[in-house]
């Protein structure tokens, strides 16, 4: 499994994961110092809700295409099939990509933070639960892609999936609002609309509570939504890396 | 000579020709469309409730950061910039009204209401600061007392005192405990220059009453000032034939 770590972390150094998402990301600090420094008051403030946003979408973004492209590679030059010609089981295999792709999101994550901490001098506790949701929010979407990639195989298909999930999951609520519309709506539409968004709330998660801005500018008061962040985490990933380890059993070389 | 044998000797020259008809089709368009300008809005209409939920993807404050520096920014063309007088207020208050929906507590939309769409050439337009400036003070007047005080300087300024005594009788309910004694003192100010004695005599004597009896901590300093305000006014007052016992006693 180490050697599938290693394997991973050096993809990513082969494929310029590092080096992209780092540029990407000075060019996003940049725009966001420029832009918050033109504003009328609150300019730090400012600073810190563009780099919060526009960070989280270039690292999910990020680790949904190399995720995606490294695991059709895979498959493509059966390189699937040597390791598990190995003495390695399939969970073991899985378990190893993933722990190669959190790993390398880990490595991105890790200067980010210090980074945003030294840009927008943001308070220390809304940095922590900042960081660690977008930590849980970066592992569900790496747990999606590689599940996507394993399914559809085509990197193409795998990509367009993943960003529609990774879309879904962050319109979830709009769609939850959208399911209490004004009764005569509803019943025109004969509950069809809010039924098909309550279908997709129950299957997709919540991730539009996941990394919100305003903890890097004001105090978090309310730690409800934490433990819905927590808890969606920790039932989200597993169900994903199960979904993985049953599809990817069923596959045959 | 088959069609077939004709296109392959003629091919080069349809394919010129083709080319030819459609630059001069490019031409024609461009000459036809030369004068079509995308349609420009200083301030576009506000984006409602579900649109701004969608756009956000569950990051309100990055939207809402967003969309205040487009607010900041509207009028500010390429050519130079457009007076306040040309703008559309009433899709100016909308557009505070909702960014308040998604970030009530940030200083930058009622400091940009206050200190640069309040500068308007138009003063009617100058209302609809005030009635947007009201509203979100009052949804919590503690924390926004200041932003009340910038909706009455506006009014003030504006000649309307009837409104400013009103924003002042609202600022004057606060009980933050950074607010100073002044905005309890307001209402005084105000009705005095409006020139109704009777209001400011009965803000004074609430607030000394209130000192005498302990339920408010004033100041040496403070009370000082209101010595002098009163009777710095009372010349004026006489002057006037002011007599405190015609006030209602409901004030």
């Amino acid at each position: 499994m180490n050697s599938i770590l290693r394997y991973i972390l050096r993809n990513g150094l082969r494929d310029r994961l590092y080096l992209g998402l780092f540029i990407t990301l000075a060019v996003a600090f940049a725009i966001s110092i420029f832009l918050g420094s033109t504003m009328f008051v609150e300019q730090r403030q400012t600073t810190a809700a563009y780099i919060a946003g526009s960070s989280r979408a270039i690292l999910a973004v990020g680790m949904i295409l190399f995720v995606c492209l490294s695991v059709s590679r895979a498959f493509e030059s059966k390189e699937v099939e040597f390791i598990i010609s190995k003495s390695i089981s399939r969970e073991q295999f899985i378990l190893g990509y993933l722990a190669g792709f959190f790993l390398a999101a880990f490595l991105i994550f890790i200067p980010l933070v210090a980074a945003i901490l030294l840009v927008t001098k943001a308070n220390f506790s809304g940095l922590i639960i900042w960081s660690s949701t977008l930590l849980c929010e970066l592992l569900i979407v790496i747990c999606f892609s590689l599940l996507a990639s394993m399914i559809l195989k085509n990197s193409f298909s795998a990509i367009m999936a993943s960003f529609a999930f990774y879309m879904i999951s962050r319109l979830m609520g709009m769609f939850t609002m959208a399911i209490d519309l004004p009764e005569d709506f509803a019943a025109a539409k004969n509950h069809l609309l809010a039924t098909i968004l309550k279908i997709l709330s129950a299957i997709f998660p919540r991730l539009d509570l996941f990394t919100q801005s305003s903890w890097l500018v004001y105090e978090i008061n309310d730690l409800d939504n934490l433990k819905i962040i927590f808890l969606q985490s920790l039932i989200y990933i597993p169900l994903m890396i199960f979904m993985a380890f049953h599809d990817f059993k069923r596959k045959q070389f | 000579m088959t069609p077939r044998f004709f296109f392959h000797l003629y091919s080069h020259k349809i394919f010129f020709w083709l080319f030819v008809a459609t630059f001069g089709c490019q031409i024609f368009f461009w000459k036809e469309t030369e004068k079509v300008r995308a349609d420009f809005d200083i301030i576009p209409p506000a984006p409602n409730k579900y649109v701004v939920s969608a756009a956000s993807l569950g990051d309100k404050e990055f939207l809402f950061r967003v969309l205040v520096t487009r607010l900041q920014n509207s009028g500010d063309i390429f050519a130079g910039f457009v007076a306040l007088k040309d703008y559309d207020y009433s899709r100016i208050y909308d557009w505070m009204k909702s960014l308040d929906t998604l970030n009530p507590r940030s200083r930058l939309v009622p400091s940009l209401a206050s200190y640069y769409y309040s500068q308007t050439q138009n003063p009617a337009d100058a209302t609809k600061i005030i009635d947007y400036l009201e509203e979100h003070s009052v949804a919590n007047l503690d924390a926004n007392w200041w932003w009340l005080f910038q909706a009455l300087y506006i009014a003030k300024r504006l000649g309307d005192f009837d409104r400013a005594l009103d924003l002042a009788q609202k600022m004057a309910q606060n009980n933050a405990k950074d607010a100073p004694l002044w905005t309890k003192q307001m209402p005084a100010f105000i009705a005095e220059e409006k020139g109704d004695g009777c209001v400011a005599f009965s803000v004074i004597q609430k607030l000394i009453a209130e000192s005498d009896s302990g339920k408010r901590q004033i100041s040496a300093e403070e009370m000082d000032f209101m010595r002098y305000f009163i009777s710095n006014r009372l010349k004026h007052l006489k002057n006037n034939k002011f007599d405190p016992r015609r006030c209602s006693k409901t004030l």
